[in-house]
């Protein structure tokens, strides 16, 4: 675990980033090593008092974090973290030539993205390992699916069960990050019953700025894949091959690129096309690129009763059969649209991040299990 | 409106000007001292160009409502009494327009939008009070088209924040029943397709009903589910006389629109008939079809609970696969439940395995199969070889074609037709 590896590194770093530490002598020489060596003295004593056992609060500090993000935290062990934080930061305020990619503030996105790439084997061993741990405690509750996994969901459904919940986590907890603990570095998979789906990305929207006026029927003329109807449109239509994508093209420089599939493919599509642009005299360059919208879609391969979904999500969910087949439900945390067919297809769109996405299909995913039996 | 005097009374400024019918008069407004009066009486040559002025519009209290709210507002009532709706519909479905004025939006939309708003509106007042009205009817009445309807009804919906119910199907179906001109002979109705509204109306509903346990009406319009459930009630009442009659011809003796989806409907329902009477002893030896199962549609309503839980089991997609996988060794999917189920039946002895209770779109086979699209090691960042790009670039030699073909184009266009 990256624990372990921690002390060793920070002192590899001490010969690396501060190979001029000075001996502690009272507020002599550059105030600012003297507070990021008893920082350091301080987290390393920590650390040598706990390479002996690993509490249930430490582990917390690895890459297991990101749970955190999908189980409502009030539990023990982000207590036991926040007393650790506080000790640290009491040191020294200024951290930033220290590493501290290890504190769960900065553990967003990498983590978030990184729960793509686990195995599907190790979440269907968690799987099992935590359905069975929460169904035992919570069995009086009447629908213990909802109740549970909207505790472990985003703040915008039911609030965390109260007294039983709590209690259970710590131990669970430890269950878990036992097995957490003897599995590599691969990120953990979200506490709550994930759903063994993840959603594929379908589309994805992106601008950009090229910087420079352009003239569209000069460029209608030179490029072969352009297309140019001032009378229908006020944009040059491009499409290039690989990756397949079309983009707009705008006389003020501004562009539009759709079609790709991943974010890296939509910025590589995004600069083929100023590239273009630029071999056909244009000083083109490539500023703002912004990743605007994504859709994603997958199939929970159960069918969905749409209508009693609409009566007990009435705030979230639209649903008219005369104007739509599917239901449109309003997630507001994150805040993506989710169209829900009767097949059990789910598409999800608006949002500027991948994270979002699977977080929202994460949060659906117990409710529509919900209406699984008809 | 103040104006520059004073009130000889009290001495405010705070005169107004008010119209008591014809006559014009400065009021003012904390005493209500009358300061001027305009002219009272009028000539003979004057009254040949005076108009009757109505009540509502003399007592002012429009003056704060503009042209086209005021006629917005109106043709809401219109609608209402179009409709027979009762009268606290009216007052909701008013303050729902004004409401929706209250929006710079709406205040500057096109006409064609106010005009669908009214819809909107009234529609809304009825949902809530559970009116079955359909946006079909109403866009039929406001001669709109139902794509701009839908998006004018969902944005204020959105604008309002309003919390509309769905429709109700027991409702619709009743009132859309009754409107079948079946119920009484006439020159195009022979008597042997006359039927009692209530029997029809009861077997009606239990259809709907069991269309709605078997996914049939899910995610569909309810209209064409209600009217292939009307024709198989209808049938099933005197099936002797009424197998040889169509759905087309039905709805055109009933005087009703035959909406497009309604045949389909038809087969759904029946293909769930057939697999229910399956499970009837009775009915098996005598293998029924679609068009003779409509005979023992009575019994078959009779006992449709047990039937549908014999008949039919709950399942998803991956539970048939295995099942596909275990019997014939394929992996095929959803679509062969129908032949799995005759694999089960030997000469007719044993009912049929129960089939999977899906939405049809569950159990047809998927059109095309979507490949998982292959992990993609792009990084965004990679070098972009010019002979790419170029690939995608004319050469000169290319352009003056181009050019050529156009002028040749446009020479073409514009010769034949002299401006």
């Amino acid at each position: 675990m990256r624990i372990m590896a921690l002390p060793s590194q920070l002192c590899r770093e001490d010969e690396v980033r501060l190979p001029h530490l000075l001996p502690p002598h009272p507020r002599v020489g550059p105030p600012r090593m003297e507070e990021e060596e008893t920082y350091l003295q301080l987290y390393l004593n920590q650390c040598a008092a706990q390479d002996d056992f690993i509490p249930p609060g430490l582990p917390l500090l690895s890459p297991v974090v990101p749970e955190d993000v999908y189980i409502s935290d009030s539990c023990n062990p982000e207590t036991a973290f926040n007393s650790h934080l506080e000790e640290v930061k009491e040191t020294s305020g200024d951290f930033s030539s220290v590493d501290l990619s290890f504190l769960p503030d900065e553990l967003t996105q990498e983590n978030k993205d990184q729960t793509v790439i686990r195995s599907k084997h190790e979440i269907e061993e968690n799987c099992k390992t935590q359905s069975l741990q929460r169904r035992l405690p919570l069995s009086s509750q009447q629908d213990v699916g909802l109740g549970l996994h909207s505790s472990s969901s985003s703040e915008s459904h039911a609030p965390l069960p109260p007294g039983g919940a709590n209690s259970v986590h710590p131990s669970e907890k430890s269950n878990s990050l036992s097995l957490a603990s003897i599995t590599p570095m691969t990120p953990m998979t979200p506490l709550s019953e994930c759903s063994g789906i993840v959603p594929q990305l379908q589309n994805i929207v992106s601008t950009a700025n090229l910087a420079c006026k352009l003239d569209l029927k000069k460029i209608a003329l030179h490029a072969k894949n352009a297309e140019y109807n001032p009378k229908r449109f006020a944009a040059v239509i491009m499409r290039i091959r690989e990756p397949r994508t079309t983009a707009l093209i705008f006389s003020s420089g501004k562009m539009v690129c759709t079609g790709a599939k991943s974010e890296e493919q939509s910025r590589l599509a995004a600069r083929k096309y100023a590239r273009v642009v630029q071999k056909l005299g244009f000083p083109a360059r490539f500023l703002d690129f912004k990743i605007q919208n994504m859709v994603g879609s997958c199939d929970v391969r159960f069918p969905i009763r749409l209508e009693g979904l609409v009566l007990t999500h009435q705030q979230f969910s639209s649903y008219e059969p005369e104007l739509f087949p599917g239901l449109i439900y309003r997630m507001v945390k994150p805040r993506i649209v989710l169209l829900i067919f009767v097949s059990g297809k789910v598409v999800l769109t608006g949002a500027k991040e991948r994270s979002e996405i699977y977080e929202a299909f994460e949060n659906i995913y117990p409710i529509l299990k919900g209406f699984k039996k008809a | 409106m103040p104006s520059g005097g004073r009130c000889p009374d009290c001495g405010s400024t705070e005169l107004v000007e008010d119209s008591h019918y014809s006559q014009s008069q400065l009021v003012c407004s904390d005493c209500g001292c009358v300061v001027t009066e305009g002219i009272l009486t009028t000539t003979f040559s004057d009254e040949g160009n005076l108009r009757e002025v109505t009540y509502s519009r003399s007592t002012g209290e429009n003056e704060q409502v503009s042209r086209s709210e005021q006629r917005g507002l109106r043709r809401v009532r219109d609608l209402c009494r179009v409709l027979q709706l009762p009268s606290t519909f009216e007052d909701t479905a008013v303050a729902y327009y004004q409401q929706a004025y209250r929006h710079s939006g709406i205040r500057a939309a096109r006409l064609q939008k106010k005009e669908v708003l009214v819809g909107c509106c009234v529609l809304i007042t009825c949902r809530q009070h559970n009116w079955p009205l359909t946006m079909g009817t109403i866009c039929t009445l406001l001669y709109a088209d139902l794509d701009v309807f839908s998006g004018t009804y969902m944005q204020i919906v959105k604008l309002l924040g309003l919390d509309v119910p769905s429709l109700c199907l027991t409702d619709l179906v009743k009132t859309y029943c009754g409107s079948f001109r079946l119920f009484q002979a006439s020159a195009s109705v022979p008597a042997k397709y006359v039927e009692d509204k209530e029997k029809m109306l009861s077997r009606t509903l239990q259809l709907v009903e069991l269309a709605d346990e078997t996914w049939l009406v899910t995610g569909r319009h309810p209209l064409p589910v209600i009217t292939a459930a009307t024709f198989l009630a209808w049938q099933s009442l005197k099936p002797s006389d009424r197998l040889t009659c169509s759905l087309a011809r039905f709805c055109k003796l009933a005087n009703v629109d035959l909406p497009y989806p309604a045949s389909s409907r038809l087969q759904e329902l029946l293909a769930v008939l057939l697999r229910m009477a399956e499970q009837l002893a009775w009915l098996q030896v005598l293998k029924l079809d679609k068009r003779s199962v409509v005979k023992h549609i009575g019994d078959l309503l009779q006992h449709r609970h047990t039937l549908l839980r014999k008949a039919f089991r709950e399942g998803t997609a991956e539970v048939e696969a295995q099942k596909e996988l275990q019997e014939q060794g394929q992996g095929q999917g959803q679509g062969k439940e129908v032949g799995s189920s005759s694999l089960d039946l030997p000469e007719g002895k044993r009912p049929a395995s129960p089939a999977l209770l899906l939405p049809p779109c569950m159990l047809k086979p998927p059109k095309r199969v979507c490949p998982t699209p292959p992990v993609s090691t792009v990084t965004g960042d990679e070098n972009i070889s010019d002979s790419e790009i170029e690939q995608y670039l004319r050469t000169p030699q290319e352009v003056r074609d181009f050019q050529r073909a156009q002028a040749a184009r446009q020479a073409a266009t514009s010769g034949p037709n002299p401006p």
